[in-house]
């Protein structure tokens, strides 16, 4: 069994790390590259997208406007990881 | 309808001997499939081919029984289904053959007698049959144009076995019953295993238009018949006004035959446009006089019944309505996974299992249903959508992708042009290759696919070179891809959801369980090559489905019921199998124990999904829901058939092996 949706483990990760760790729990898929785009590889679908988006709203305590639900900002662990450090630093 | 089974037997046996080595493996046969022929239950052995069959007496009640045998050649069949233009086969027929019957058995045999595998170019009707040709000691089988009723076999150490279910051959002994892999995971990307295959291991099903000749060890199969949907007619050719009177008179002779029957025909009432129009059509023809039937459901997400009542009211059809209980879905499921013998995506077959009881109990075995519209007339979103990303492909840049999707889409949630852009990038897989056979296909089956995360380790590694897709596309005719990109789309959706998932998990199956027999208007042949000669802009016209035949529909319908925009008929899954509400043996299936046990599923995700879903089953999503479904049908199925010694057994000491003398 994997432990790694454990609360304890997950405070101490990386957002990058706590992002694919709920990709992987939410959406069931063992392994993808950083860069592979969620929508066209079939990683996440369009549903999907919208747990994705409140997952970050919750976990990372930012807001996430319609004009900013884009491919560009979600469309892979790597866009995801980039916009949320973008998102922070305007907000920080 | 009924059920068929038998096999092929050394030659040169005394008829004793026969009887005493073989007799009662035909009668476990036929009493395994009582349920879809409870009228009789009879058989004979004759030196090579044992022959059974279970009859639902429709035609000819007293004069049909089978096995039917030709005295003359000595040519014997049992068969499952209608000729509907039987009558007029046997004018036809009349000079060349002294007919005994009034059944069409009778002239299906002496269709064969006269012209051969030739003679299936001449029915109009939905079949299953094996005939057996004494003088060239060949075993033929046959199944209908477009896989309305089935046919399963396997190559035993001592020939060839068949049957209408795959469990009479579990039940005589011909298979060892174990689940395919490679049928499991075609079914859970495509919906259906491609057949040959089925989600038994040894057990083929004979695809449907398709007809096969066992003799001397040998079994050769090919099809008969195919739709031709390479219509490239100019559009301004085709003149819609006679289009659409060639398709009224089409339509209302496919009825008409369909009503054809010594016992009384009634109608599924969905409140569609499809089944509305033929119990418009029925109803008419037989003077006012149809009964209809339909699904209600408790929960009003899956309900439908204010159209359906509303329908009923307009035609004067005398209604009935089942309501499905929210806890039903979940009770019928074990039921309906015996019945169905494949693995399910979906829970929706369950209901119609109630459904068929409901209609038996009130006397009925013939009903007419919808199914096939919609495949011929362009009528699913899926042809939509094909359409709209064939339009993208073409200009990339075209700014309306957006307002397109939601014309397609209108339940989409309201959100801003942002998560257009998102909607634009998912649907936008595939643009690359507008020209790929399996283009119109590419999302849903990367979504069903999704169902393989799940999978455990052991089996994906033992599937690792089966590609369902790749699987499907070399088994279509080559000729296929040189079609329009509907054209294709349409072949694609008949040969997957319609033969192996509609008609039968969702269709035969559920409807013989309790001795039903569904007929389908739309999918008389002819009607099926006239659709397909239509220009697509008489089927999809700019995003409106079905268009010729919705201006059939008008002097049908009122314009309430023809504006319908299509509402999937659904059943609930998550709630049905997990949480508060889930049924017991759901919680002893998806247990890590019985998961593992089977080994086809990966015990830990089952049980990190079912945690998942647990807290609030109604909020699941479509990805998990269907996997879920995947994994309880494929958990039921391991259950109710491997490691099975005893089979249903209905017939009991009703089963009439037919007499040696008149067998020899």
């Amino acid at each position: 069994m994997k432990d790694s949706g454990s609360p304890s483990l997950l405070a101490a990760a990386t957002p990058r790390q706590r992002i694919r760790d709920f990709i992987v729990e939410s959406f069931f898929v063992d392994d993808f590259a950083d860069d592979a785009s969620f929508l066209r590889s079939g990683i996440v679908d369009s549903m999907g997208m919208t747990q994705l988006v409140a997952f970050l709203e919750q976990e990372f305590g930012i807001a996430v406007s319609d004009d900013e639900l884009l491919p560009e900002n979600l469309d892979s662990l790597d866009r995801v990881v980039a916009f949320l450090d973008r998102k922070r630093r305007r907000a920080g | 309808m009924c059920g068929i089974a038998g096999f092929s037997l050394p030659v040169g046996l005394h008829p004793p001997e026969r009887r005493a080595r073989h007799g009662e493996q035909l009668r476990r046969m036929t009493a395994a499939i009582g349920h879809r022929g409870p009228d009789a239950q009879r058989g004979v052995l004759l030196d090579g081919i044992a022959l059974g069959h279970a009859r639902l007496a429709i035609v000819d009640l007293e004069g049909g029984a089978q096995p039917m045998r030709d005295p003359a050649s000595g040519a014997a069949i049992v068969f499952n289904g209608e000729i509907f233009n039987h009558p007029e086969l046997r004018r036809r027929l009349e000079g060349a053959h002294r007919f005994r019957t009034r059944s069409d058995t009778e002239v299906l045999l002496a269709a064969w007698l006269a012209w051969g595998p030739a003679a299936l170019d001449e029915l109009n009707g939905q079949f299953a049959f094996a005939l057996w040709e004494p003088r060239s000691r060949a075993l033929w089988l046959a199944r209908d144009r477009v896989g309305i009723l089935p046919l399963f076999y396997a190559e035993t150490a001592h020939g060839l076995a068949f049957a209408s279910e795959v469990k009479a051959l579990f039940a005589g002994g011909c298979v060892e019953p174990a689940l395919d892999a490679g049928g499991l995971k075609e079914t859970f990307q495509l919906w259906a295993p491609v057949a040959p295959r089925t989600c038994f291991e040894r057990v083929r099903q004979l695809p449907p238009r398709s007809v096969a000749c066992f003799r001397e060890g040998r079994l050769e199969v090919r099809r008969y018949w195919d739709l031709d949907l390479s219509a490239r007619a100019p559009a301004a050719e085709v003149d819609e006004a006679r289009a659409q009177a060639e398709l009224d008179e089409r339509l209302e002779d496919a009825v008409r035959l369909r009503l054809r029957a010594d016992v009384p025909v009634a109608a599924y009432l969905s409140g569609g446009l499809d089944s509305s129009l033929i119990c418009a059509i029925a109803n008419h023809q037989l003077h006012g006089t149809l009964s209809t039937f339909s699904l209600a459901f408790e929960d009003a997400r899956y309900d439908e019944r204010g159209h359906q009542e509303e329908a009923a009211r307009h035609l004067g059809t005398c209604h009935r309505a089942l309501e499905i209980r929210d806890r039903a879905t979940g009770d019928l499921l074990p039921e309906a996974v015996v019945h169905a013998e494949q693995a399910l995506l979906r829970s929706a077959p369950a209901p119609f299992l109630a459904l068929s009881a409901f209609v038996r109990r009130h006397g009925i075995k013939v009903v007419l249903t919808g199914e096939g519209s919609d495949e011929a007339f362009l009528g699913y979103d899926i042809f939509k959508e094909t359409k709209v990303r064939q339009f993208w492909a073409r200009d990339p840049s075209a700014r309306w992708r957006a307002a397109l999707l939601r014309r397609l889409y209108p339940s989409l949630p309201p959100v801003g042009e942002g998560s257009a852009a998102l909607l634009e990038q998912f649907y936008g897989a595939g643009l690359e290759e507008p020209g790929r056979v399996d283009f119109s296909h590419l999302l849903r089956w990367a979504s069903s696919g999704r169902v393989l995360r799940f999978c455990a380790a052991g089996f994906l590694e033992e599937t690792a070179r089966l590609d369902p897709v790749e699987q499907l596309l070399a088994s279509l005719p080559a000729r296929v891809a040189g079609w329009r990109p509907l054209a294709r789309a349409q072949y694609l959706e008949m040969e997957t959801l319609l033969s192996g998932y509609l008609l039968s998990a969702q269709g035969d199956r559920m409807q013989m369980a309790h001795g039903v027999e569904a007929r389908f208007p739309f999918l008389d042949h002819r009607l099926l090559e006239l659709a397909a000669r239509l220009p697509e802009r008489l089927k999809l016209r700019g995003l409106r489905e079905k268009y010729l035949l919705r201006r059939c529909a008008e002097r049908w319908l009122p314009a309430s019921l023809r504006a319908r925009t299509k509402f999937p008929y659904r059943a609930p899954v998550a709630t049905a199998l997990v949480g508060p509400a889930a049924p017991e043996w759901a919680r002893e299936v998806l247990s890590p124990e019985a998961v593992r046990a089977t080994a086809v599923f990966d015990a830990g995700k089952v049980a990190r999904l079912a945690a998942k879903l647990a807290p609030d089953p109604a909020r699941a999503t479509e990805a998990d829901s269907t996997a879920l479904m995947a994994v309880a049908s494929t958990q039921l199925l391991a259950r109710a058939f491997l490691g099975r010694r005893e089979w249903p057994d209905q017939a009991g000491g009703s089963f009439v092996l037919e007499p040696e003398a008149e067998a020899a």
